[in-house]
């Protein structure tokens, strides 16, 4: 009989083909793993049996979230990241107003119809919801000292026959030198700098890891508890005058990235399953 | 007093809201998707009626409530309404029966659905009312290129009912099978069960009011809540009481009771 600890993946194919390789490898021989593929599970809300011990959700699509709530609400499993931190994440505008009320600098926001200008000189123009596997592509405009970046999801998901939003999210520029670059998991915090993409779309050509910043990993977990994220990763700028902004929080990081990541984010499982 | 409404259309019962609120002595601004900016613009007023459950209202409604600027009805609640997953496990809790539920992509739905689940009704996963809402009676029905996982519901084949209630009052009407809020009913004087599950439902999330859509299966006389919706416009209110001033008045009860 298997005593290993069982890790149920939550995942859709663009993650697991892409990002959830090394991941696996390291499962091999410690822990049991089932994958619940978006793509290919079906749920049944009144028939349901799970047997493992932790889930781990690496996607966020809608039936993802909705198995998750399904779990949450059916069975005492612990589920890592829970669905509404994930939904809080890939909710620009939602995440800006938690963050906000838990005393987290972030940039301006302003959600305006579509052909509102917001009240900034400089800003950048996001879609609402960032829950799609896309990068961001940035379209900038300089025009008479003003300073305009759009991400062309934004213009794409509220213009056409059907749009999807009437409104934008609208934050205001922040100018740094650095962009830093900040992974969670549980208690284990690395970071990182690199140029911003704007100036430099490769992140990972400038990219390098730095020492501890206290200041940032205070802010870092207050804001990972403000949205209940317990594994993700964040985007800081920082200020001539030496605050740190944070600019963007992400539930399902890429913590290949991240030297020994697959190991990190496995043990740290096996020890929540354990309780 | 200054008030907001948000609601995605500025007639009907949110007409009727504002000119009875100015018609006593407050100010009244209605904010639909044309002039909302959701930012520290929206915080000059004293508090907001969440007329429509919209995300873009919700939106503002977290931001209000964030900024400690009450919003009526609740925004989380009418957030649980809006969402379908969120929705079924709310009725659940109620201890109310609620239809099968199931979800899924086009391909594995083609391979998994065996004749024994129709008709289904599929929903879009956020919404309320009978918009975007269809029956399929096979897999045949399910021939769309969907890009989006589809969220069914069994059809209850059976008396489709609209049950109201304002504080202590309820008027029920039967209805044609999906049809909206505005389609013309019939007044049902009493049905004690109907009655029962409002009450437990008003009183398990502290509801002023609101409605709930009901079925009652022909084959097993099963009473089940297929729809809840925190501010219908009470288009089909058939009882003596003023629909306008009673929820204008509750509102302000909600409104003093926020505030101690």
């Amino acid at each position: 009989m298997s005593h290993l600890i069982k890790i149920g993946l939550i995942t859709d194919n663009y993650h697991l083909e892409k990002k959830s390789s090394q991941f696996l490898d390291y499962c091999k021989n410690k822990v049991e793993v089932s994958i619940y593929l978006e793509e290919e599970y079906f749920i049944d809300f009144s028939h349901y049996e799970f047997n493992e011990n932790i889930f781990f959700v690496k996607a966020k699509g809608d039936l993802i979230i909705s198995l998750v709530k399904l779990i949450e609400r059916e069975t005492n499993i612990p589920v890592i990241n829970s669905s509404k931190s994930i939904s809080l994440a890939f909710n620009r505008f939602l995440n800006s107003v938690y963050l906000k009320k838990a005393g987290i600098c972030i940039p301006s926001f302003t959600l305006n119809p579509i052909g509102t200008s917001p009240p900034y000189k400089e800003y950048i123009m996001k879609n609402i919801i960032d829950q799609k596997n896309y990068a961001f592509k940035p379209q900038i405009k300089e025009k008479e000292g003003f300073f305009e970046v759009s991400d062309m999801r934004a213009i794409d998901e509220s213009s056409g026959i059907k749009p999807k939003y009437s409104h934008v999210y609208f934050q205001d520029f922040v100018r740094s030198k650095w962009e830093f670059k900040i992974y969670i998991i549980g208690e284990d915090i690395f970071y990182y700098k690199q140029v911003p993409v704007l100036i430099n779309p490769n992140k990972m050509e400038s990219r390098i890891e730095i020492e501890n910043v206290p200041e940032l990993t205070e802010i870092a977990f207050k804001a990972a508890e403000a949205i209940g994220l317990q594994i993700c990763s964040m985007d800081f700028l920082k200020l001539e005058n030496g605050a740190f902004y944070l600019s963007d929080i992400n539930s399902s990081p890429n913590f290949n990235y991240i030297k020994n990541g697959p190991k990190y984010v496995v043990d740290y499982l096996i020890k929540q399953a354990k309780g | 007093m200054k008030i907001g409404i948000l609601s995605k259309r500025t007639g009907g019962f949110t007409w009727k809201i504002k000119d009875y609120y100015e018609n006593i002595g407050h100010q009244v601004k209605i904010f639909t998707a044309d002039n909302l900016c959701i930012n520290d613009s929206l915080l000059e007023n004293d508090f907001y009626i969440l007329k429509s459950k919209r995300m873009l209202y919700l939106y503002a409604g977290y931001f209000l409530e964030a900024n400690m600027v009450p919003v009526i009805p609740n925004t989380s609640l009418s957030h649980t309404h809006k969402d379908r997953i969120e929705s079924y496990y709310a009725i659940k809790n109620t201890g109310l029966a609620y239809p099968q539920v199931y979800m899924g992509y086009l391909k594995i739905l083609k391979k998994l659905l065996k004749n024994s689940y129709f008709p289904l009704i599929s929903k879009p996963i956020f919404g309320s009312g009978s918009n975007d809402i269809r029956i399929l009676n096979s897999t045949k029905d399910i021939n769309k290129d969907f890009e989006e996982p589809l969220y069914l519901e069994k059809y209850i084949d059976g008396v489709h009912y609209l049950a109201y209630f304002i504080g202590d009052n309820s008027c029920i009407c039967e209805k044609k099978p999906l049809s909206n809020e505005h389609s013309q009913m019939i007044k049902i004087e009493f049905d004690e069960e109907i009655e029962e599950y409002l009450r437990k439902w008003k009183n398990k999330y502290n509801l002023s009011f609101g409605h709930l859509d009901l079925v009652r299966e022909n084959k097993t006389n099963q009473l089940y809540v297929v729809d809840a919706g925190t501010f219908p416009e009470f288009s089909n209110w058939k009882q003596k009481i003023n629909p306008i001033s009673s929820v204008c008045n509750l509102i302000m009860k909600k409104y003093s009771e926020i505030k101690k």
